[in-house]
C-alpha cells in the first residue's frame, strides 16, 4: 500500500510539471495583455513610457520560456512571483482568500453528503415509489437548474422580497455581533451560497448513491442476508451500504474539485472574498501570476483528489490490492 | 492626475455594465417616461438633505462594484482608486465646474513667469498628514522625485511630460520649471505623497504607500480586506476643521455584481453605491418614485459619451485606407442614417442628450450642431458617391461591398441594444454591418499583446470617452502620433488616421498657456473633426447619484458629482 502511494505520488509530480507547461502557454497564447487598461476610455491608458517601464519591471519582454523558468523556479521555492495588480505576493493574495472558499466548499460537501446519502438509498430501497420519483425529478432538476440562475431566484426571492437573508458578505457590517448572535449572523450570511454551490453536487451524488444502491441491492448476497432472515434494516445498512459505498467514495471526493470551480459563480453573486472570484478578476485582468498560481492549485487539487479517491478505493474493497 | 479621475470612470461604467448584462433580467425595471419625470424635478446641481450642522459618529456603509488593484491614484488608472481622491488624498488645486481652478492646498493660484516656463506655487501652511506631521513643499518636490524615478511605477498625468524641475524654495514654497511653456500646471500635484512615511523615491506596485495611501483628507486608510471590505476611520487631525468629518468612519463593501449592490443599495442594505453607473438610474428612480427612502440627483449635463469609432485604415493593415470608411460619402452618410434619438430613448431610458463635437465638457467645450437623421439624404449621397446597390440591397462600389466589422465592448445589454440599432440605420442604406463583441482587455490590449484596437481589427468600435475638462489626451489620441506601429507599439489610436492639419492644431494647442487660444484651438480641432468625421458621437450620458435618506449633508460636484473631497467631511448619519 504504502508502495502504491509513493508511486502514485511520484507519478503526479511529471503530471504537474505538464500542467504547469501547457497552462503558462495557454495563459500567453490569449489575447490581452496585463496591461490593457484600466477601462474605456482614452484616459485609462497608461503612456507609451510607463508602458514600458512596467513590461520591464515585471519581466514581460523576456522569451517565454525565461519567463516560465522564472516562475517554475520560483514556485518551488515558494516564491509564485507578484499579482501584477496588487503589487502583493500571489501567495499572499491566495491565503488571503482561501478560508472563505474552503469554508464554502467544506459546507457544501458536507450537506452535499448529508442529503444525498440517505435520499439515494430510501429512493433505492423503494424504486418505483414516490418517494423515488420525486427524489429523481428533483436531482435532475437541480442538476439541470444553472447555478448563477438559481443564486439570483434565491437572492431576488430571500433577499429583496421577503428580506429574510443578506445579500451580500460573511458577516453584518452595520452591528457587531457576539456569542451565539454572531454565529446565527455568520449562519444567516452563508445559507445561500451554500445552497447554491451545493446543489449540483448534491444532485449528482444523490443519482450516484440511489444507482449503486440498486446495483448491490440485486446482488445475491444480498438476497442471501435477507433469506437468512436477518432484518431488512441490517441487510440494507451493512451488506449493501458498504458495497454501495465503494464507488459513491470515488465520485464524492472528485466532487471537491468541482465545488472548488462551483466557488467562481457563487462567490460573485454573494460577494463573498474567496479564490473563485479571484480566479474570474485576475482572469479578467489577465493578472498572470495570479492565474497560474490559483490554476496551479486548482490542479494539485483534482491530482490529490484522485489519489485519495484511489487510496479509499483500496481501503474500502479488500478485493482490491496493491501489493 | 484630477483628469485621470474623471476618465477613468468611464471604465467603472463599462465594467460595471458587463456584469449587468448576466443578470439583466432580475431586479425592478422602470418606465422611460416615469424616470424622465424624476430626472426634470431633481435636475440641477443639487443639495438634498443639507440642514447645516449634521450629527458627529456612525460608519457609513457603501457598495462597491470594481475592486482597484491599488487605493493610490498616482499608481492606478482605475476608477475604484478614486475612492483616495475622494476621501484621503488632496490635490493642490481643485477643478470648478467652468473649468477654472481654485486652490486646495495651495495657498493661492500659483504665479506663471513671463514666458511660461517657471511656475512658482505659494503652499498653505496649516496642513498636515493625517498622521500629524506638517506638509511642505519638500512633499511636492518629493512626489516628483518618485514620479521621475526610473524605478518607479508612477502613472501619472502626461501634464508632467513638460516639467524640466521641481524644487522646494522654502517650505511654503514650490518652484517648477518647464521644458516648453505649459498650460497645464494646474494639473499638476493633484496628489501628493508624504515624503516622511514613503521613505525611497523608488515606489511600485509592491509599496504599502501604492496600496493604500496616506493623505490630508477627512478619512484615513485603516484596513483593506481583498475581496471584501475597505474601510476608513476619520482623521482625528484634520487640518481644514478639527469638528470635521462629521462621520466616524467608512467601510466600502466589495460587490461586483452591479445589480446585486443597486438593489441591495434600494433595499437599504447599503447607504449608497460607490458611482452608479447610466443603467442602473431607471431602477434607482423606480424605486424613490416608489416611496423607497432614497434620494435621487440627476445631473442634466453631458457626461461621457458613446462613440462609433472609424477605422480609417485597412483593418490589419496601417498603410492602406479603409476600403469602405476611407470615402468621406460613406462616413457622411453613415452619419446621416444614425438614429440617435431612438437610441437616447430606447437604450437608455432618456438618461442621455445628442452632442456634435468630441469635445463638449471642460473649458474647451465647442459645441457642434449634432447631425441630423435623414437616411432619404443618406441614401442619396451614397448613390451621388457611386456606390450602387446589389441584388441584395447592399451596396457596393468598383468591386468593393459596403460591409462592415462591428465590435464593441462585451458582457453590455445597452451596447448590443445599440449595435443592433445601428446595424438596422446602416442596412436602411444598404451597408451590412456584422456584429460582434469582445472581452474589454482584448480590445484595449497592446500592440504586442493583441488588441483589437492596437492592430486595427475592427471597422466600428463604440465605447465611452470624451468627458474631460482639458482634452489634451484626448486629442492627442486622433493625430498621428498615436497611432501604434511597430515602432511605436504603444500607442493608442480610435482612428488611425493620418490628418497634418489636426496633428498641428494639437502640437500648437500643448504649449499655448492662454487659455482662451488653446480653447480656440481646440474648437478648431473639433470643427475639423466633425467635417471630416474621424468618429461620430453617438450620445453623451447623463449622470445621476443617490443615497439613502438617512445620510446628511450631501451636495454634488460637477466633476465628481457626490464623492467630492471636501463635502464629505459634511456628511452625516441620522439613524
Amino acid at each position: 500500500m504504502a508502495a502504491h502511494l509513493t508511486r502514485r505520488l511520484l507519478l503526479s509530480v511529471p503530471l504537474l510539471v505538464g500542467i504547469s507547461v501547457v497552462v503558462f502557454a495557454l495563459l500567453q497564447a490569449t489575447p490581452g495583455g496585463p496591461l490593457a487598461s484600466g477601462g474605456e476610455g482614452a484616459g485609462t491608458q497608461l503612456s507609451p513610457e510607463q508602458i514600458e517601464r512596467m513590461r520591464d519591471a515585471y519581466g514581460l519582454d523576456d522569451p517565454l520560456p525565461v519567463q516560465y523558468l522564472n516562475w517554475a523556479g520560483g514556485m518551488l521555492t515558494g516564491d509564485w512571483g507578484t499579482s501584477l495588480r496588487t503589487g502583493q505576493p500571489v501567495l499572499e493574495v491566495i491565503a488571503d482568500r482561501l478560508p472563505t472558499t474552503l469554508l464554502l466548499i467544506g459546507l457544501a460537501f458536507v450537506i452535499s453528503l448529508a442529503i444525498a446519502i440517505p435520499v439515494g438509498i430510501v429512493a433505492a430501497r423503494r424504486q418505483h415509489s414516490a418517494f423515488d420519483y420525486v427524489a429523481t425529478g428533483l436531482s435532475f432538476a437541480g442538476f439541470a437548474t444553472p447555478s448563477f440562475w438559481f443564486g439570483l431566484m434565491l437572492l431576488f426571492l430571500f433577499s429583496f422580497t421577503l428580506g429574510w437573508l443578506p445579500s451580500s458578505g460573511l458577516e453584518d457590517l452595520r452591528e457587531t455581533h457576539t456569542g451565539l448572535d454572531a454565529l446565527w449572523d455568520r449562519v444567516r450570511h452563508l445559507i445561500m451560497p451554500v445552497a447554491v454551490l451545493a446543489l449540483v453536487t448534491a444532485a449528482s451524488l444523490t443519482r450516484y448513491v440511489r444507482a449503486a444502491m440498486l446495483e448491490v441491492l440485486d446482488q445475491d448476497y444480498v438476497r442471501t442476508a435477507r433469506g437468512s432472515g436477518l432484518p431488512e434494516r441490517t441487510v440494507v445498512m451493512r451488506h449493501a451500504v458498504k458495497n454501495a459505498a465503494i464507488p459513491v467514495v470515488t465520485v464524492a471526493v472528485l466532487a471537491i474539485p468541482e465545488l472548488f470551480l462551483g466557488t467562481a459563480i457563487t462567490e460573485t453573486i454573494f460577494s463573498l472574498p474567496g479564490i473563485g472570484r479571484l480566479f474570474i478578476e485576475s482572469a479578467d485582468q489577465r493578472d498572470y501570476p495570479v492565474l497560474l498560481g490559483i490554476l496551479m492549485i486548482a490542479s494539485l487539487l483534482v491530482v490529490l483528489a484522485n489519489v485519495v479517491a484511489d487510496v479509499l478505493y483500496a481501503l474500502l474493497d479488500p478485493r482490491i490490492s496493491h501489493g | 492626475m484630477l483628469m485621470k479621475g474623471w476618465r477613468t470612470r468611464a471604465g467603472a461604467l463599462a465594467t460595471a455594465a458587463a456584469l449587468t448584462a448576466t443578470l439583466g433580467a432580475c431586479g425592478g425595471s422602470s418606465g422611460g417616461g416615469g424616470a424622465s419625470t424624476a430626472a426634470e424635478t431633481n435636475g440641477g446641481e443639487a443639495t438634498a438633505g443639507g440642514d447645516g450642522g449634521g450629527q458627529r459618529g456612525g460608519r457609513l456603509l457603501v457598495a462597491m462594484t470594481d475592486e482597484p488593484g491599488l487605493l493610490n491614484p498616482l499608481f492606478s488608472t482605475e476608477a475604484a482608486a478614486d475612492v483616495s481622491r475622494a476621501m484621503v488624498v488632496e490635490p493642490l488645486f481643485q477643478p470648478l465646474a467652468d473649468g477654472s481652478y481654485e486652490p486646495f492646498l495651495a495657498a493661492e493660484l500659483p504665479t506663471v513667469s513671463r514666458d511660461g516656463r517657471t511656475v512658482t506655487i505659494r503652499l498653505r501652511d496649516d496642513v498636515r498628514w493625517s498622521d500629524g506631521k506638517p506638509f511642505t513643499a519638500n512633499d511636492v518636490a518629493f512626489t516628483y522625485s518618485v514620479i521621475t524615478d526610473p524605478r518607479s511605477t508612477a502613472a501619472a498625468g502626461s501634464a508632467y511630460g513638460l516639467v524640466r524641475s521641481v524644487r522646494a524654495v522654502d517650505p511654503t514654497t514650490v518652484e517648477v520649471r518647464m521644458r516648453a511653456p505649459n498650460p497645464r500646471y494646474l494639473e499638476l500635484f493633484d496628489l501628493v505623497m508624504p515624503e516622511h512615511a514613503t521613505g525611497s523615491t523608488t515606489v511600485t506596485t509592491r509599496s504599502p504607500q501604492a496600496r493604500l495611501p496616506l493623505g490630508t483628507g477627512p478619512f484615513v486608510y485603516e484596513e483593506w480586506r481583498s475581496g471584501d471590505q475597505v474601510t476608513l476611520r476619520r482623521n482625528d487631525a484634520y487640518w481644514r476643521d478639527p469638528e470635521k468629518p462629521l462621520l466616524d468612519g467608512i467601510t466600502f463593501k466589495i460587490t461586483p455584481d452591479r445589480q446585486t449592490a443597486v438593489t441591495s443599495f434600494v433595499n437599504g442594505e447599503f447607504d449608497t453605491v460607490f458611482y452608479l453607473a447610466n443603467s442602473d438610474l431607471p431602477d434607482v428612480v423606480a424605486a424613490a418614485e416608489g416611496g423607497d427612502p432614497i434620494e435621487v440627483v440627476m445631473k442634466d449635463e453631458p457626461t461621457y459619451g458613446s462613440f462609433l469609432w472609424l477605422n480609417h485604415s485597412e483593418p490589419g493593415d496601417e498603410l492602406t485606407p479603409n476600403p469602405v470608411l476611407s470615402d468621406p460619402a460613406v462616413r457622411e452618410a453613415i452619419d446621416l442614417a444614425l438614429d440617435r434619438r431612438s437610441i437616447i430613448e430606447e437604450v437608455v431610458d432618456g438618461f442621455g442628450e445628442q452632442v456634435g463635437s468630441y469635445i463638449y465638457t471642460g473649458f474647451a467645450a465647442h459645441e457642434i450642431a449634432p447631425a441630423a437623421f435623414d437616411p432619404e439624404q443618406a441614401n442619396a449621397v451614397l448613390d451621388e458617391a457611386g456606390w450602387e446597390r446589389g441584388a441584395d440591397g447592399i451596396r457596393s462600389k468598383d468591386g468593393v461591398r459596403a460591409e462592415l466589422d462591428f465590435t464593441t465592448v462585451s458582457g453590455n445589454q445597452s451596447y448590443k441594444l445599440i449595435q443592433q440599432l445601428i446595424q438596422q440605420n446602416l442596412k436602411e442604406i444598404g451597408i451590412d454591418v456584422k456584429l460582434r463583441t469582445d472581452s474589454l482587455t482584448k480590445i484595449f490590449a497592446g500592440y504586442q499583446d493583441g488588441g483589437i484596437l492596437a492592430n486595427r481589427r475592427y471597422d466600428l468600435m463604440m465605447s465611452l470617452d470624451g468627458f474631460y475638462n482639458d482634452p489634451a489626451d484626448y486629442a492627442h489620441v486622433f493625430t498621428s502620433a498615436s497611432i501604434p506601429t511597430a515602432d511605436n507599439p504603444n500607442g493608442f489610436s480610435y482612428s488611425h488616421l493620418r490628418l497634418p492639419a489636426f496633428d498641428r492644431l494639437v502640437e500648437q494647442a500643448a504649449t499655448t498657456v492662454d487659455q482662451e487660444e488653446r480653447a480656440r484651438l481646440y474648437g478648431e480641432t473639433a470643427e475639423l473633426f466633425a467635417s471630416e468625421r474621424i468618429s461620430l458621437p453617438l450620445y453623451a450620458t447623463h449622470w445621476g447619484w443617490a443615497w439613502s435618506e438617512s445620510l446628511k449633508g450631501v451636495t454634488t460636484d460637477a466633476w465628481d458629482g457626490q464623492w467630492a473631497n471636501p463635502a464629505i467631511a459634511d456628511w452625516s448619519l441620522a439613524r
